[in-house]
């Protein structure tokens, strides 16, 4: 049998040869797939680890009140826990502490129950969280230095000698004094949001201000952390934070992190113990590294999925090879049959052969593959990613490679000791059952997958399950098998209209197409690679441009500011010269819809922008429209302050006993950001006084005042108020405004009664306000006279996302009230529409940035809503470190070249190119059989006077006629499917559905390349196989045959 | 006396070191059947193939009806055999997917027939052969005998003035192959083609009107 089999082989080599070529092919596609789902993708769960922000892997530990004698210890023992957590990654930790609140003796006054509040703070690099300004960093126990405000509005310098008060509390320490060496500023973006005062220095009503009616509170004193915690004042608060080096990481170890950081809140509380009142470890790390191992799942999925595309193909151009060579082998095999050879012994004898082929492809592909692999990753987007690899053979890809190669041999014996058809040209009426039978199943199974996939929920899990690996492959495979079933017809009625010709080339082609019994294998190998060529083309536009759309959507603008404290005045001009492009002020925060805080892990969002300028700064599927409606009709103008201008208030009441008046200038600059600034406390004597500090800028506008009362308890209940502001230099014409200024005065709580007849009018640069105030409730916000240059807007119009809607069961014309931080507002719903920008998914609503200040203002609420910045067109950022800074591209970048993803574009070039490469192949096995098969006829045309040219036209046409609508067919096939199922299977970083939906996209260049390079290459290998076909039959056929 | 229709002057063929055809000469008159006998290998095809321009000899000329075949270049070859020679293969060379009638009316597309004559002549054609009642039944569904009528009904369909029959009863059994014959005999005689038949047939050989022996690539008579 042996020396049978090598003869055979060595006769028969040409076709040997691409059997091997075809298991080699499929084995290399199984071994490169399954480096890219193991080898590749564990790499890039590293590779993502390692450059993941280092704001999304720290670990930090809070405590909260440690008494004095603990400090050390619970420091060195939270950075124990911390590192061991981390271990076996080494870790930096930074440590941030503060002291209880200390009375400032200088700066209280008991008798008007006034005191005021330092304490002390200990920072880890501080000289790279804070700029010098005057003097020099401290150094000893009882050097500290302050804020360059804290300084000016304590009055104190460089080299002043501070005496701080005993601590406020339980067990207080004693006072002590210390030595302002230095002056510093905060740096933007450098933590002092965890500042007991935000880092801002001052604050004239701090949250613990129980011990007086008035109290200032002043801070951070700075000083080391060792003298701080040397100091004997116990620790109000006191933070490690542990940033670990993940430059070098392995999967395993990432898991294990991930465990171990998720224990460190139990573990750190049980060793402090009763050392403090409040602990807690929080960290973004185990989040971070569970996300990513999601998004690897998910990529591994679809990795898997388009897989199997390829090897379907390959099975089926492994078939389409064992039918050729069983049709080459039949009248050997009914030789041998003859001669006695048993069913067994054929299969023995194609099992020996099939093993060959396939020890000897699975030799071939486990190098190929780690070289495809290789080559593969140092392509876009893998080298792009960071996961460029050199050739490497792992177990799985071993593996991977042999039960494949094994596979596709057991078909090929399968296929071998099959028997055929006589002839091979009538098909056995149970042969058709039972393809019916397969078709129906097929379609059957397609459905159920295709319904499946439609079916799963929006946020469902991130793991690849079987429908999403089998529903593309069926679907294709079903659609493919269809066009099959359609084709002969189609080539019937072709045929009837070629038979109306004249001469007989057209005919005969068209007859031969119509009624010669094409190849099932070869049409659904050609048919289904174009299918799956179209598909994975499609799929990799559709899949691009989604990443696109969500980036575009989630950023909502092109750049995206999020603020680490509350703007500032004049920060519009700093951020319109960063970035230059057209800047709008946002507010995004959380807000309650009546009593509703949220559900289902979201809160409801109320975002608000400028929309005035929505068409350059909205960006997102949908963005064109979405503001509509939202543009208040006219906008705020005010008096132009010049600046420097220092306002002075002159005020009188007709109480008996001091009333104090404590005014907020709410102040708009020519980007309509609004900024609040307190003056001091005003008593109402007759004389002038100063609101200092406030005009820092030029171009800014009085747009509101707010005039908030107090008097204490003593005294008439009752007090008739006027009072006189002076805008020195003050410009009251409207500048751009179309509407002149026109004040109105309003209580910011009119239900609570305490303040009548409110009234204002302008003269000149003066405003003058009145009001009668009764002290009989004691909540001072009852006693607020608002001053606005605007009249109340009313109900705030809002657009809401359907999720939105839905929660709250709103209607465009639905009323809502809101509560926005403490303040309510009341909205009123004007369209619902799929999703806010920067807020998809979420129960978001949107509305004008400036409508809900006004609606805030009106309320007596000046605090500023802003939360950060929006930027349409923007250069860039640089520069620019006000807080975190998202722009679109980038965001599009990470979603599409995150290491976590770029192994789908990638494993789909490979699908296309294997598709095209197996479409080619097949054409010209198919063809180069037939016409072979066919040589004799050929010669016979030629005796009938049909000329070469002829001939060869009629094969090509004939050969047009099938291959053509194949060609199409699996096009048309290929494209339903990516409407059908791509956008089903794209999905979000989380694993759940994208927002916007995708949508199929189609690449109209791509399809004309491809559709070019499918029926030119077809068309030329045709061309070249019937051509030489056509020259070899000649009489030698004859004579052969007769 | 008329001109030879065909006339064969020494030609020489060699497949490699084997010498097909070796200085073939002799005449054939117009309106006659001529048998080419000899065993299997002797040369009968190749001499036919060179005949029909399917085939070139190395040396030597083959003029049919006044054309000189061995001087026409490819296109040449194909109006010959469109035109003037028809070929009547051994296994009958019915396009297997065509029925009867379209492989009947390949010569006469080839001739660019309009589509009135050409359904005419086929008609007429496999009335002839006997075969009018079965037009539409393709190659698989017919006999032998049907098929190789057919295939006398094709040959016949562009008149051509010589008929190359190679063996057409090889793969007939005898009753069937005499009336095959029979059959050309009397389109010879009807139509007054000329018709050079192979054969190894001593029945068939009666039916001709002279009969050539070739053995080993000579003309032994």
């Amino acid at each position: 049998m042996i020396a049978l089999l090598t003869r055979r082989a060595r006769a028969q080599w040409p076709l040997l040869l691409s059997l091997l070529a075809v298991l080699t092919l499929g084995a290399t596609l199984l071994g490169t797939c399954a480096l890219l789902v193991t080898h590749t993708s564990e790499r890039a769960v590293e590779v993502a680890a390692s450059r993941a922000d280092p704001d999304d892997v720290e670990v930090t530990a809070y405590t909260v009140t440690i008494a004095a004698a603990d400090a050390r210890s619970v420091a060195a023992d939270t950075r124990t826990v911390l590192t061991s957590a981390i271990a076996p990654f080494s870790a930096t930790t930074s440590t941030r502490a503060s002291s209880n609140m200390r009375t400032l003796p200088s700066h209280t006054d008991e008798d008007r129950g006034l005191l005021s509040e330092v304490y002390l703070s200990g920072v880890d690099g501080l000289r790279d969280q804070a700029r010098l300004i005057a003097g020099r960093w401290p150094e000893k126990s009882g050097d500290t230095v302050l804020f360059d405000n804290t300084a000016r509005l304590l009055g104190l310098k460089v080299g002043s000698r501070v005496h701080l008060g005993a601590e406020l509390g339980r067990d207080p320490a004693p006072p002590m004094n210390v030595t302002v060496v230095g002056l510093v500023h905060p740096l933007p973006d450098a933590g002092w949001d965890r500042d007991p005062l935000g880092g801002t220095g001052y604050d004239p009503d701090p949250k613990d201000a129980v011990y007086a009616q008035d109290v200032n509170a002043y801070g951070p004193f700075l000083v080391t952390l060792d003298d701080l915690l040397a100091s004997g004042s116990a620790l109000d608060r006191l933070e490690v934070t542990a940033r670990p080096d993940l430059s070098a990481p392995t999967g395993p170890a990432l898991d294990r992190l991930r465990a171990s950081v998720n224990g460190a809140d139990r573990r750190l509380g049980g060793v402090l113990g009763d050392r403090v009142s409040i602990e807690r470890v929080a960290s973004p790390l185990p989040k971070t590294l569970f996300d990513d191992r999601s998004q690897q799942e998910l990529t591994a999925g679809s990795v898997l999925a388009l897989a199997l595309i390829g090897i379907l193909l390959t099975a089926i151009a492994l078939a389409l090879a064992g039918r050729l060579t069983t049709g080459v082998r039949a009248e050997e095999s009914a030789l041998l049959t003859a001669l006695g050879t048993s069913r067994g012994q054929a299969a023995l004898a194609a099992a020996v052969e099939a093993a060959a082929l396939a020890a000897l492809a699975a030799a071939l592909a486990v190098p190929a593959s780690s070289v495809l692999h290789s080559l593969l990753t140092h392509m876009q987007p893998l080298a792009g990613a960071g996961l460029a690899a050199r050739p490497a053979v792992t177990g799985v890809q071993v593996l991977a490679v042999g039960c494949g190669a094994v596979a596709l041999a057991l078909l090929h014996v399968g296929l071998a000791v099959r028997p055929v058809a006589a002839g091979g040209e009538r098909r056995g009426r149970r042969e058709l059952l039972a393809r019916s039978g397969a078709d129906l199943l097929l379609f059957a199974l397609a459905a159920v997958g295709w319904w499946q996939l439609r079916a799963q929920p929006a946020g469902a899990g991130s793991r690849a399950d079987a429908v999403r690996v089998l529903a593309p492959a069926l679907l294709l495979t079903a659609g493919t098998a269809l066009t099959l079933r359609l084709l002969p017809p189609l080539l019937r009625r072709a045929e009837g209209l070629a038979g109306q010709a004249r001469g007989l080339v057209l005919p005969l082609a068209g007859f031969q197409a119509a009624r010669r019994p094409q190849a099932y294998a070869a049409g659904l190998l050609i048919g289904l690679a174009c299918a799956a060529a179209t598909f994975g083309t499609a799929f990799g536009s559709t899949w691009t441009v989604s990443q696109h759309e969500q980036a575009d959507l989630s950023v909502g603008t092109d750049l995206a500011l999020t603020l680490d404290a509350p703007p500032v005045t004049g920060q519009s001009a700093e951020v319109a010269a960063a970035t230059g492009g057209v800047i709008s002020p946002v507010a995004d925060r959380n807000v309650a819809v009546g009593q509703w805080l949220g559900g289902s892990g979201a809160s409801p969002r109320l975002v608000a922008m400028d929309t005035r300028h929505a068409a350059d700064l909205l960006r997102g599927r949908g963005s064109d429209s979405v503001a509509d409606g939202l543009t208040p009709a006219s906008a705020v103008t005010g008096p132009l302050l010049p600046a420097g201008s220092t306002p002075t208030i002159t005020g009188t009441a007709t109480r008996d006993t001091p009333v104090l008046v404590t005014p907020r200038l709410l102040l708009q600059d020519d980007a309509g950001l609004r900024t609040a600034c307190s003056g001091p406390p005003i008593v109402l004597d007759g004389r002038p006084h100063r609101v200092p500090g406030c005009v820092t800028v030029a171009g800014l506008r009085l747009v509101a005042v707010a005039l908030p009362f107090s008097g204490g308890w003593e005294g008439q209940p009752n007090s008739g108020i006027d009072i006189t502001m002076t805008l020195p230099g003050a410009d009251s014409s409207p500048g751009s405004a179309a509407e002149p200024v026109t004040w109105s005065a309003r209580a910011a709580s009119a239900e609570a009664g305490q303040l009548t007849a409110p009234a204002v009018t302008a003269a000149g640069n003066r405003l003058r306000f009145r009001a009668d105030v009764q002290f009989a409730d004691p909540a001072d916000l009852s006693r607020v006279l608002v001053a606005t240059t605007f009249p109340d807007p009313g109900p705030m119009p809002l657009v809401v996302a359907e999720r939105f809607a839905t929660d709250v069961s709103a209607r465009a014309g639905t009323k809502l009230s809101l509560t926005f931080g403490l303040t309510p507002i009341n909205a009123v719903v004007s369209r619902i529409v799929p999703a806010i920008p920067s807020a998809p998914g979420s129960p978001a609503a949107l509305a004008d940035v400036d409508t809900l200040s006004r609606v805030l203002v009106a309320h007596g609420d000046f605090d500023s809503p802003v939360t950060g910045w929006w930027a349409g067109h923007a250069r860039s950022a640089d520069g620019l470190h006000l807080g975190k800074i998202t722009t679109r591209t980038g965001e599009t970048a990470r979603l599409v070249g995150s290491p976590l993803r770029s192994s789908l574009p990638a494993v789909l070039k490979v699908l296309v190119a294997a598709a095209v490469a197996l479409l080619l192949g097949g054409v010209v096995l198919h063809v180069a059989y037939d016409v072979q098969l066919r040589a004799l006829e050929v010669a016979r045309l030629r005796g009938l006077g049909m000329s070469r040219r002829d001939i060869r036209a009629a094969l090509l046409g004939e050969h047009a006629a099938v291959l053509l609508p194949l060609i199409v067919a699996g096009a048309l096939v290929g494209a339903i499917a990516t409407w059908a199922v791509a956008p089903l299977l794209i999905r979000s970083d989380t694993g759940a559905a994208p927002v916007p939906p995708a949508t199929a996209h189609w690449p109209w260049g791509a399809f004309g390349i491809l559709a070019a390079v499918l029926i030119l290459g077809a068309g030329l290998a045709v061309a070249i196989v019937v051509t030489v076909q056509a020259r070899r039959a000649d009489a030698a056929h004859l004579r052969v045959a007769s | 006396m008329t001109a030879p229709l065909l006339t064969v002057s020494g030609v020489h063929r060699s497949f490699g070191a084997v010498r097909a055809l070796r200085d073939i000469s002799f005449e054939v008159e117009p309106g006659t059947m001529v048998a080419l006998v000899g065993r299997s290998g002797s040369g009968k095809t190749t001499l036919l193939n060179v005949i029909g321009g399917l085939d070139r000899p190395d040396s030597g000329t083959v003029t049919v009806d006044g054309v000189d075949v061995t001087a026409l270049d490819e296109d040449g070859l194909s109006q010959l055999r469109r035109e003037r020679v028809s070929y009547v293969f051994q296994t009958f060379g019915l396009i297997p997917v065509l029925s009867a009638a379209e492989n009947v009316g390949v010569p006469l597309r080839l001739a660019r027939v309009d589509r009135p004559d050409r359904e005419r002549r086929v008609e007429l054609l496999l009335d002839l052969v006997g075969l009018a009642g079965h037009a539409r039944q393709r190659p698989g569904e017919l006999s032998g005998g049907q098929q190789q009528r057919v295939a006398i009904a094709r040959a016949l369909a562009a008149s051509p003035r010589l008929l190359i029959a190679d063996e057409p009863t090889g793969q007939l059994d005898a009753e069937t192959g005499l009336a095959v014959m029979g059959l050309i005999r009397g389109v010879v005689e009807s139509e007054g083609v000329t018709a050079l038949v192979s054969t190894h047939d001593p029945v068939m050989m009666a039916l001709a009107d002279r009969v050539i022996h070739i053995a080993d690539g000579r003309l032994t008579t």
